[in-house]
């Protein structure tokens, strides 16, 4: 199936951008998935003045990047390995809701099958 | 042209000075002076012929504007913009796009070339403009409006917030 496609007839089943995942997360796994932590206090959050929509899972990569930027203020280029970080972990994120989509669908589709057989 | 007019006023008129430095005072000063007052609404044929001939067009072409619009005998000229008259012609007035003694319209301060052209022929019709206005705007709108069913964004769930409960990753624990 297409990119887009693949995307696009997901509004088949109902699913659109930014939905919610209704199954349960461990459902279909043969072992049990392991949870995501939250790194970052909230303290620490709050004290840095990382504003809220930033207070994802890679907030401890944007607190170093930020502390990082704080110390070296204008060498900027020696927080480029901190700044890699943290964006590597935002496209690691971004990969894990694609991926949460992709089975959303699929188990939305399943469910289909299984009522019409039924 | 200014010291022979000065000299004409003298020998015409016998107690011309006061009179004539009166225009220039009020001419340069007020930009006004009693002769550019139009004379009375022009009721014989005699008083069209004359009113004709001091505003240097033919009888034919003389027409004074109603009365009850007060321009006396002033004549009624044709409504042509200055933006639409040649631009090549070799006027004596080039600025002005008018010839020496040429009359002026009654209403030459609207219709000049930096105001409003009054006969301008627009390049496309009206209903031309109003086709092409509306087609596009609602055009685009329709578009948008049959667009509206076929929206669809990026494959991902909603971001995850440690505030909104677990979430797992793919991999075992």
């Amino acid at each position: 199936m297409g990119q887009i496609m693949g995307s696009y007839n997901a509004r088949n089943v109902d699913l659109y951008m930014d939905d919610k995942p209704t199954f349960d997360p461990q459902d279909g796994f043969s072992f049990e998935r392991k949870q995501r932590e939250m790194l970052a206090r909230d303290e620490d959050l709050i004290s840095a003045r990382i504003p809220p929509s930033k207070r994802d899972y890679c907030a401890h990569h944007l607190l170093e990047y930020q502390v990082c930027r704080y110390k070296n203020m204008p060498m900027l280029y020696r927080c480029a390995h901190e700044k890699h970080n943290y964006l590597n972990c935002e496209h690691q994120d971004y990969v894990l809701r694609m991926k949460e989509f992709e089975r959303e669908r699929r188990l939305r589709l399943r469910e289909n099958r299984l009522v019409g057989v039924a | 042209m200014a010291s022979a007019l000065l000299k004409k006023i003298l020998i015409s008129n016998p107690n011309g000075v006061r009179k004539a430095a009166e225009i220039f005072c009020n001419a340069t000063r007020n930009h006004w002076n009693y002769q550019y007052k139009p004379g009375p609404y022009p009721r014989t044929p005699a008083e069209r012929a004359a009113a004709a001939k001091k505003y240097g067009m033919t009888v034919e072409e003389y027409q004074p504007y109603p009365e009850h619009m007060c321009y006396g005998d002033y004549p009624k000229l044709p409504d042509i913009g200055s933006d639409s008259k040649d631009p090549y012609y070799p006027y004596d007035q080039p600025e002005l796009k008018r010839n020496f003694n040429e009359p002026i319209h009654a209403s030459q301060e609207i219709i000049g070339e930096d105001r409003y052209d009054i006969s301008m022929k627009p390049r496309f019709s009206l209903l031309h403009q109003w086709t092409w206005f509306l087609g596009v705007i609602g055009g685009s709108f329709a578009l948008y409006i049959f667009l509206e069913d076929y929206k669809f964004g990026r494959p991902v769930t909603i971001k995850q917030y440690p505030k909104d409960g677990p979430h797992y990753l793919f991999c075992q624990k």
